[in-house]
């Protein structure tokens, strides 16, 4: 019942009939306005993507190329061939596989359990929770903790402390509570423990939940980058963000060149953030429902 | 009266044993959530006290405690220093001037998706500008710095239709406004999706009876969508409130180039930037010093949400606390 209902969320009113409903000049400047804000976001992408296929002569005499009449994937190929770049991404998978599931198994659990009623304790816990929203020690208080339980230096600084998020937690909490209790009675009549309860009811019951709180997670994972900033330095732990802030940040980039063909560091930059950014723009389109159903469902249930 | 009193004692021990026993599994469940609050939330909030000795690593938080107390010494010395000030200012105008942009920038493109009447293209639109929410700061501060530089493309046209090269990564006041709409073209659509979804929750029936009253669009808009929307925007801008004192290091260490670009830090050196390079990028600020700065700040977030809340629910608003 419930799923039905987040799946029918609209997302935008619904078009009215009537004679005020026709497509007048009012339209024609909101498309315009749309259109120019949708425009200034796609134009970053499309000219550094352009950019990174333009032959250097090229870009040197005309730096605004919005076309190329020569495609080159040199700087594609420079990407490639920087170790930097492949020990980033091991590293970043690492944390998009293991982190992801790590971090749903205890988000997951803990708002199950906060879902359920009348156990003992549940208001202590739940307002423990509540408060860390609202208070935080701070940066150095939490950099001297990391250091104590020596995770300095290692993945699991990127990894451990990320067990719990609490808004997906409570996104996954609502979401519990909003299945009829019915069938957590029905179960039990039918000589089901706790854990089959939640296994093999609650859980699947949850997909569409599951698979917006996953990926909020794997695409933090994917773009994490402050923990390892602040806590690692040796360059075997980098992730695939940071090793971009190191080829982008840096005035002339120190990726080999393959052959003896010159390339301009702008358009190596340049493939290397679309290297990053590729996976998303692919997958996107087709999972946006998804997080806009998470953020929706949290702001209309919390 | 009194074998009234102890049955009742029995009965209530008797319950409390039964959902104890009821709740085991629930109670296995929630045990890795206390420890995690325990050591990664409330760990660091006891070692605040830090703040109020001279922190020395050797010792330990306990035994700074103990032997190295100072009391508010270190709140002395950051109130008399500068820099401390100066980051104040900047994170307040900074802060507060990206709640006020950010807000109406999430309400205008709310606004501008909901009127539109046609399908596809505010699908497409929709899918268009919430992807960047999902982008890094480093992304897209990557982004910013290439298309703006002084060399990059824009400004190559700005300087064939006459003008000067761009410089909004050497002059401070630029940067400021490259920091506003980076965040509007990062946030804004995202940000848009909740007024979108409460817009779509408005009753329909007051927008036939404006029909009726013939309204126009713009004054269904000002008298039907933005009442509507109210309780939510006010909701989330107290939340953004409490944020004020963060102004977003994550954004200001990227578009600086990991804090590299020495000719506009001044201008975007905010409290969390202070924290960070007095403690790792050589400030020559103590722990003790940095954890009080920190202590200082999520004091005035604090203070801050809770009189916003107090000033919307004696406005009639609803409130969050």
């Amino acid at each position: 019942m419930a799923k039905t209902k987040i799946d029918k969320l609209p997302l935008a009113r619904k078009e009215r009939p009537g004679p005020s409903n026709r497509f007048g000049g009012f339209d024609v400047v909101l498309f315009i306005i749309l259109l120019i804000f949708a425009l200034l976001i796609i134009f970053p992408f499309y000219y550094l993507f352009v950019v990174s296929i333009t032959p250097q002569e090229i870009y040197v005499n005309n730096p605004l190329t919005l076309w190329t009449p020569r495609v080159t994937f040199d700087a594609y190929k420079s990407v490639f061939n920087d170790s930097r770049i492949w020990g980033g991404l091991k590293i970043t998978l690492i944390l998009l596989f293991g982190g992801t599931l790590y971090q749903m198994f205890f988000t997951v659990i803990t708002g199950y359990a906060l879902s359920r009623n009348n156990w003992v304790g549940k208001n202590f816990v739940m307002n423990m929770i509540l408060v860390t929203m609202f208070f935080g020690g701070g940066l150095i208080p939490y950099y001297i903790l990391i250091k104590t339980l020596g995770m300095i230096n290692t993945i699991w600084v990127m990894i451990i402390p990320g067990a719990i998020d609490t808004f997906n937690m409570l996104l996954m909490r609502n979401y519990f509570a909003s299945l009829p209790k019915e069938l957590e009675e029905s179960a039990k009549i039918d000589g089901a423990n706790d854990v089959q309860i939640f296994v093999k009811i609650f859980l699947p019951l949850s997909l569409p939940m599951l698979a917006t709180v996953g990926l909020f997670f794997a695409v933090g994972n994917w773009n994490s980058w402050y923990n390892g900033m602040l806590f690692n330095s040796s360059q075997n732990l980098k992730t695939l963000q940071q090793v971009l802030q190191d080829i982008v940040y840096t005035p002339s980039s120190g990726i080999p060149n393959p052959g003896k063909i010159r390339i301009d560091d702008e358009s190596m930059k340049m493939a290397a953030i679309f290297f990053t950014i590729i996976p998303m723009m692919l997958f996107y389109p087709f999972l946006q429902r998804y997080f806009v159903k998470g953020i929706v469902v949290g702001a209309i249930k919390g | 009266m009194e074998k009234l009193l102890i049955k009742r004692k029995q009965s209530y021990a008797y319950s409390f044993k039964r959902r104890f026993s009821a709740s085991k599994f629930l109670l296995l469940m929630i045990i890795p959530a206390i420890v995690y609050y325990a050591v990664f939330c409330y760990a660091p909030m006891y070692g605040v006290l830090i703040a109020f000795t001279k922190y020395s690593p050797k010792k330990g938080i306990m035994g700074s405690v103990t032997d190295n107390w100072i009391g508010f010494e270190n709140f002395k010395f950051i109130f008399n220093y500068p820099s401390f000030w100066t980051a104040f200012k900047n994170t307040l105008i900074i802060g507060s001037l990206k709640i006020i942009i950010s807000f109406t920038s999430a309400i205008l493109v709310a606004l501008l998706i909901n009127e539109l009447r046609m399908r596809f293209f505010k699908k497409g639109v929709q899918i268009i500008v919430t992807f960047p929410h999902f982008l890094s700061w480093v992304v897209v501060a990557s982004l910013f710095r290439l298309t703006l530089s002084e060399t990059g493309g824009i400004s190559y046209l700005v300087q064939q239709l006459g003008g000067q090269p761009l410089k909004f990564l050497s002059d401070g006041k630029l940067f400021l406004s490259l920091l506003f709409s980076s965040d509007v073209w990062k946030e804004a659509g995202w940000s848009s999706i909740i007024y979108i979804a409460t817009m779509a929750g408005i009753s329909t029936d007051l927008y036939e009876a404006a029909n009726i009253d013939g309204a126009s669009r713009i004054q269904k808009i000002w008298h039907v969508t933005l009442p509507g929307i109210r309780p939510t925007a006010i909701l989330l801008l107290i939340m953004s409130v409490g944020g004020v004192l963060s102004a977003g290091f994550d954004q200001i260490y990227n578009l600086t180039g990991s804090l590299n670009n020495a000719v506009v830090l001044d201008s975007v050196q905010i409290i969390d930037v202070l924290i960070y390079q007095g403690t790792f990028g050589g400030g020559g600020l103590t722990m003790g010093q940095t954890t009080a700065i920190g202590l200082f700040k999520s004091l005035v977030g604090f203070v801050l949400v809770i009189t916003t809340d107090r000033i919307a629910k004696l406005c009639g608003e609803r409130g969050i606390i």
